[in-house]
């Protein structure tokens, strides 16, 4: 519940982003958003939440950060959701030889640690594509998340594909793809959606971490994993610089694990009833 | 969640308790340098190569000139020409023969006697390797174009009438051969030491000053000893000079609070905010103005740029105003590429000034009513980026619109030299040598317009290169100074670079460290420094 209420606010709040706020968020105002020292300026007034090492508006940045952030999650995750679905699918429906192979690849993919694939991809992708977008971060997490969510379906599906529902439908002579569709799916959907939720939890996370290694969006996108790294230097004298994006990492994160924990349960009282 | 918010709490109360943060250890009060000891210190990046015919890069240049002795060298602490190797020098006086009487007992590290031939070897291989930075610095000494065209093997104006004596002859005057002939990679060098090393020669320097290399974990530190061949044993204190490599400047300084190093230079905003205001630490802090010169470089062959009128609305939208702010005020504005105080440099020409309107105007004018999108490049470095973010908020203002594209230091400096590569990025200088030529004439010269070249504009102008080689072999004081204002007057007008700033560095060192003082060339050089730390050999505390 509190997870739901979590998200639900985050997705408003990025949708809502320049409702939310009025100033730009890439906007540098060296003249005011700064001390003469050249110092960010701490809450007041004028900026709720303070200014930047740039002079920008840090709630103007990290209520667009939270759209910049959900959206590379999410097309993450839908990349993740449709490699790891289709993979599930077909190694746990089809068995033998074709589920060996598969699960054998995806072991291939999680023997790698999960953060030097990331930086190794993520780098090429840049490389690849030198003009700047948010193209190489979604890619790199979708490319890099998908195994748990096969590793999952696949055991469901497997389960699912030796049932007696399942032998009674090829019995009256339905297709493969028939059954994968009109019997299996509607049944791994419970736990789709929860690998889901903490898939997207997990890419959250991650894009922090690819930013705060300048393999995120290139500035001056404001991500809150970028935010938090150049404000790391100043945590000294100007803390809003890290507390604030820090605080709506932490609370994403576990807004989007307490809802994935929720469906879970969820779907469990009911496999129960 | 009472128990989350008490945890948060707890966290800031502890990350807010004052700690002393004045420094932790002081002098003996010995007044004569003590021998012994390890002075550590890191950067940034890492170092390319150790190959003094070809590292050109500011980190090597901390471990090249311990490494390195040259016929002649700087004073300390001044840009006065001394005897090195060369025990003495004369030049003739229509100017063009240099004649260098050798130090005698000098020798490389491994105790082999170092002769003439030596000297001419090195710089001929200067002139024969193609990916020398450092070969068209020697252009004007007879015979080298030979050299470097590959159609002599050694070069006429280099000769050894004794085993002790180098002449140096030149096809035209060039005042500033002495200062050239400081760089390292005019540090004798073996022809077969050189051969033997082949490709790891950029791993094996062949020491000839007062430290030599110990090791080198690439990527992690470079370890140098003293060298107990060097002919001025009085010249080293230090036993070891370690720099550590890839160390993040916020790294480094809480390193250097913890007196793990024993030098921070570079320092973060808060950082130097910190050493800056806090009176303890005044005596420990030194400002210098390195001979520098910051900016963005343009591809002038290459649309947009290849219209001056664009190049100058860049100038004229840019806000000096706002990096001098951002760096906490510690730049110059710039009008040109020559820094405040280098001979040439015209201290009555004003920087563009931030213009909006003129710059749309000029934009409209070439073409550009709509502004124009344009792809930049600058480096993983907290400061350069904070730079081109402001730019680029700077640009915004007249419709250009930059796309940022961020590049660690090696690959950007490969990059950006090539003709293909990226035509809009962060650029920066220093000098070589204290010489308007070491500025003008490797950045915009049309000689030096090549494959990985240092004129990484591609700029190319007759009349300026005219004015850069009539300045060179000028030897007239007066004169030489009125071609090179001409020839800044032609590069602010024409804007190869958006000029931006010159940088004044801070470097706090801690206070048991001795003879020591930034140089205004070799920046960070500790080969005299000396640890004035107790008995034990560990520093005395507070």
């Amino acid at each position: 519940m509190v997870g739901a209420v979590l998200v639900a606010a985050l997705v408003t709040v990025a949708v809502l982003a320049p409702v939310l706020s009025a100033k730009d968020p890439l906007a540098c105002d060296v003249e005011h958003g700064l001390s003469a020292l050249g110092v960010p300026l701490p809450p007041s007034g004028d900026a709720v939440l303070g200014t930047d090492q740039l002079g920008r508006d840090v709630w103007a940045r990290v209520v667009a950060g939270a759209g910049t952030s959900l959206s590379i999650a999410a097309l993450a995750t839908l990349i993740a959701l449709v490699i790891g679905l289709s993979i599930g699918l077909l190694a746990g429906y089809a068995g033998n030889a074709i589920d060996n192979a598969l699960m054998r690849l995806v072991d291939l993919f999680l023997a790698f640690p999960f953060l030097l694939l990331a930086i190794l991809l993520a780098a090429l992708f840049r490389q690849a594509d030198l003009a700047s977008s948010n193209a190489p971060v979604f890619l790199t997490l979708g490319a890099v998340g998908w195994m748990t969510m096969a590793r999952m379906i696949r055991g469901k599906t497997a389960v699912l594909a030796r049932s007696e529902m399942i032998m009674a439908a090829r019995a009256i002579g339905a297709s493969p793809g028939q059954i994968v569709v009109r019997h299996i799916l509607p049944n791994v959907a419970g736990t789709v959606i929860v690998v889901t939720a903490l898939g997207f939890a997990q890419n959250l996370l991650a894009e922090s971490v690819l930013s705060y290694l300048g393999l995120g969006p290139p500035p001056p996108a404001p991500t809150w994993g970028r935010m938090l790294y150049e404000g790391r230097t100043y945590f000294r004298i100007a803390p809003h610089l890290v507390l604030v994006p820090g605080a709506a990492i932490l609370l994403a994160v576990i807004g989007f694990n307490l809802l994935g924990e929720g469906l879970r349960d969820a779907a469990d009282a009911k496999v129960q009833r | 969640m009472n128990q989350l918010g008490g945890v948060i709490a707890a966290l800031l109360v502890a990350g807010c308790a004052p700690a002393d943060r004045s420094p932790k250890f002081r002098t003996t009060g010995a007044t004569t340098p003590r021998d012994g000891g390890t002075l550590r210190f890191a950067v940034k990046d890492q170092v390319p190569t150790l190959d003094p015919t070809i590292a050109n890069d500011e980190n090597a240049l901390y471990v090249l000139h311990p490494l390195f002795d040259t016929l002649i060298d700087f004073a300390p602490n001044d840009l006065e020409i001394v005897p090195r190797l060369a025990e003495r020098w004369s030049v003739s006086p229509d100017g063009l023969l240099y004649t260098f009487e050798l130090r005698p007992g000098i020798t490389f590290s491994d105790g082999v006697p170092i002769t003439a031939a030596h000297f001419k070897y090195s710089l001929e291989r200067a002139l024969r390797t193609a990916d020398s930075p450092f070969n068209e610095y020697l252009r004007d000494i007879e015979g080298a174009h030979d050299v470097m065209a590959g159609s002599a093997a050694t070069c006429l104006g280099i000769t050894t009438p004794r085993e002790r004596e180098l002449k140096v002859k030149l096809a035209q005057v060039n005042p500033a051969l002495l200062g050239i002939l400081t760089m390292s990679f005019a540090t004798p060098q073996r022809a077969e030491y050189v051969r033997a090393a082949g490709d790891q020669l950029r791993r094996q320097p062949d020491a000839t000053g007062p430290f030599m290399l110990e090791r080198w974990d690439e990527g992690e530190r470079v370890v140098l000893k003293r060298n107990p061949h060097y002919f001025d044993p009085s010249r080293a204190h230090l036993d070891k000079i370690e720099m550590l490599e890839n160390v993040a400047s916020d790294a480094q300084f809480q390193m250097f609070e913890r007196a793990e190093l024993d030098a921070a230079e570079k320092l973060a905003v808060p950082d130097y905010l910190f050493v800056m205001t806090e009176p303890a630490w005044q005596p420990y802090v030194h400002r210098s103005t390195v001979m520098n010169s910051v900016g963005s470089r343009m591809n002038v062959r290459v649309k947009p740029f290849d219209d001056r009128r664009v190049r100058q609305a860049l100038n004229y939208a840019l806000d000096k105003r706002h990096t001098q702010r951002l760096l906490n005020g510690t730049t110059v504005p710039a009008h040109g590429i020559l820094p405040p105080g280098m001979f040439g440099r015209d201290p009555d020409l004003e920087p563009y000034p931030h213009d909006v309107v003129k710059a749309r105007a000029l934009l409209a004018e070439a073409g550009y009513p709509g502004g124009v999108d344009v792809d930049y490049v600058t480096t993983n470095d907290d400061e350069t980026q904070k730079v081109a973010e402001s730019l680029q908020s700077d640009l915004a203002e007249v419709g250009v619109r930059i796309h940022l594209t961020v590049m660690s230091y090696a690959t950007w400096i490969t990059a950006i030299g090539k003709p293909s590569g990226p035509p809009f990025s962060f650029m920066t200088w220093a000098a070589d040598f204290p010489d308007p030529s070491a500025f003008l004439d490797p950045l915009f010269h049309s000689q030096r317009d090549r494959d990985g070249s240092s004129n990484n504009s591609f700029y190319a102008n007759p009349a300026l290169d005219a004015l850069l080689d009539a300045a060179r072999q000028e030897p007239d004081r007066g004169r030489r100074e009125a071609l090179y204002r001409r020839a800044e007057q032609i590069l602010h007008d024409d804007a190869p670079w958006i000029w931006d700033y010159h940088r004044e560095t801070t470097e706090v060192i801690q206070p048991y460290v001795g003879g020591y003082k930034p140089h205004p060339i070799w920046e960070r050089d500790y080969t005299s420094a000396w640890l004035d730390v107790g008995a034990d050999g560990a520093p005395v505390a507070r």
